[in-house]
């Protein structure tokens, strides 16, 4: 019973650092916050250079309408409110080196296939 | 995930505790701690209810049977954690998303198309009002692969077509495939929008001041211009952009005195290829909220005349800033035709009329705008006012004279008033004036009302 008790304690607190780590990230000062700018068709800076290892938080408005927010590697995709509707808040951390593109995820006009930029992990 | 795991640590406490009942603890006891994990299961769930039963075992069961529900439907989180959940093996490792949208019942409903209609009701001076659906426009896109990716525009102006009358128009705006290689590097091919001045590209309604776009956007840089073609475009980084094109050629045999080249679009119709013109644009926005643009348009245009072929060359260069509550956009074209004179002796032949096409055509204006509302508020109410010069006789070539009606000037001045950023409600007045002492160019009161979605 006792050793049966001692598990159940271990693997609770094992559970509870966990969440705790997984709650960190959520609330943390993040390494890196860049603010981004979405326009018919472009997003400002389009270019963004990270450190590998950051947490990085995007935090992103729109000038005009309501676009979309994808970074097809790291499974993200989210909506822009419009211009006057607040903000879009993303955190992530920037594990490997390497190119990310990301896009407008949301029809916003003529140029919307290519509304991209560039996430550059050194 | 912490619901998941105070539901597990509810559970084994549940059966440590059940365990221990029932070799050392009285009844009593057993009672209490069941009442009090009962209590806890409701605080997860406050739709358990107790089971009726008095029975110690039956509670306990049913207290089983509750968590394990809770726990299966915790197997199956939320799409946007379970997306989180699933980055975990991605180089870019998604924390959180949050943000004014995200589960806000202000978020719009999305549909699968895009689209943006025009409603104008226009007045000169001394003529009735004139109610006019100008356009309705439908926007589809496709991506067949993060690579590969269609769009399309399609546009019912004055909102009726009928055979064999002078009516309205169905036409395709734009219709091209994106086959995205490189940042710098993307390939672009079909119907497409000319890449020259600021509204040709970006004529959604909320997105410019005045309920008709700028006069020199629709004289001396034709407004929609689009062609059969295909080219590149790319991000060169540093804020560079570009778009560059191989074009069907613009057709000479409709140019004229008042409207300059803008007859000239052959709008995919009865297009030629013979010629190809070449169109590109390059632009900076390094600077948030600011943009600069260069674009050139040059193509031979006589595929419709006999013996004759002209060179039209297009220049101009734009610019877009806001800063604080205030915007400003300016542009400059300029539009040059080689054999000009050759030309119009052969559309006097072929038309029975002298069609005065100038070898050079000219238009400028700059637009201020200030936003009344301060930023925080949901509405916006734009005041602005825009010059705009352009004369489509500037130059004329030798023997001929210009029109003078058609060096024309003109003060738009009004507001846009914006409930939502993609709806406009628009109203100005329009001080036109030429240098004709004959022929008035009469002002102009226009009501719009404008919409994307």
């Amino acid at each position: 019973m006792v050793v049966l008790m001692r598990k159940c304690l271990l693997l609770f607190f094992s559970v509870c650092a966990l969440a705790a780590a997984a709650d960190d990230s959520k609330t943390a000062k993040p390494d890196k916050t860049i603010s981004i700018t979405a326009e018919r068709f472009a997003f400002t800076p389009g270019r963004i250079k990270l450190k590998q290892g950051m947490l990085v938080e995007f935090v992103i408005t729109s000038d005009d309408t309501d676009h979309g927010f994808r970074i097809p590697k790291a499974g993200i995709d989210a909506a822009i409110p419009q211009q006057g509707k607040g903000e879009l808040r993303i955190r992530f951390v920037a594990r490997e080196k390497g190119q990310y593109p990301f896009e407008c995820s949301r029809p916003c006009g003529a140029g919307h296939n290519v509304m991209r930029g560039l996430i550059v992990v050194e | 995930m912490v619901n998941g795991i105070r539901i597990a640590t509810v559970k084994w406490v549940l059966i440590l505790l059940s365990a221990g009942f029932a070799c050392a603890q009285t009844d009593a006891e057993r009672e209490r701690r069941l009442i009090e994990l009962e209590r806890k299961v409701r605080q997860l769930d406050p739709s358990y209810v107790t089971p009726a039963s008095q029975n110690f075992d039956e509670r306990l069961s049913a207290l089983e049977q509750r968590i394990d529900q809770l726990l299966a439907a915790r197997t199956n989180p939320p799409p946007q954690e379970a997306a989180l959940q699933a980055t975990t093996a991605l180089p870019l490792q998604a924390v959180s998303i949050s943000g004014d949208y995200q589960a806000s019942s202000e978020a719009e409903t999305r549909l699968p198309i895009a689209g943006y209609m025009d409603f104008h009701v226009n007045k000169d001076r001394g003529e009735p009002a004139r109610p006019d659906f100008h356009r309705f426009v439908l926007l589809f896109g496709h991506s067949f692969s993060d690579r590969l990716k269609f769009w399309s525009e399609f546009e019912l102006e004055h909102s009726l077509i009928e055979g064999g009358e002078e009516t309205g128009e169905i036409a395709l705006e734009q219709a091209y495939i994106d086959y995205l290689i490189k940042p710098w590097l993307n390939f672009r091919g079909g119907m497409v929008l000319t890449p020259v001045g600021i509204v040709n590209e970006r004529h959604e309604p909320p997105s410019f001041n005045g309920v008709e776009r700028p006069f020199v956007e629709t004289t001396i840089v034709p407004s929609t211009w689009r062609e059969l073609g295909f080219g590149l475009t790319g991000d060169l980084g540093r804020g560079f952009r570009y778009r560059s094109y191989l074009l069907s050629s613009l057709d000479a045999s409709r140019f004229n005195a008042e409207n300059g080249i803008a007859e000239g679009r052959t709008a995919g119709f009865d297009a030629s290829f013979r010629n190809p013109a070449v169109a590109g644009r390059l632009e900076w926005a390094g600077v948030r909220r600011a943009t600069l643009g260069l674009s050139l348009y040059t193509g031979k245009t006589g595929f419709n005349l006999a013996s004759v072929n002209p060179r039209v060359t297009l220049a101009s260069i734009d610019a877009r800033y806001s800063y604080a509550r205030v915007d400003f956009r300016a542009l400059f074209a300029n539009t040059w035709i080689s054999q000009a004179r050759e030309l119009n002796e052969v559309l006097e032949r072929q038309t029975g009329f002298v069609q005065n096409v100038a070898k050079q055509m000219r238009g400028y204006y700059f637009e201020p705008a200030f936003h009344v509302l301060p930023r925080r508020f949901r509405n916006d109410v734009i005041l602005f006012a825009r010059y705009e010069k352009y004369n489509t006789q500037h130059r004329m070539p030798e023997g001929y004279v210009p029109l003078t009606q058609f060096n024309r000037s003109s003060w738009v001045t009004g507001v846009t008033f914006k409930p939502n950023a993609d709806v406009a409600f628009k109203f100005d007045y329009v001080f036109n004036r030429n240098a004709s002492t004959f022929v008035r160019n009469p002002d102009s009161l226009n009501l719009g009302l404008g919409w994307w979605f």
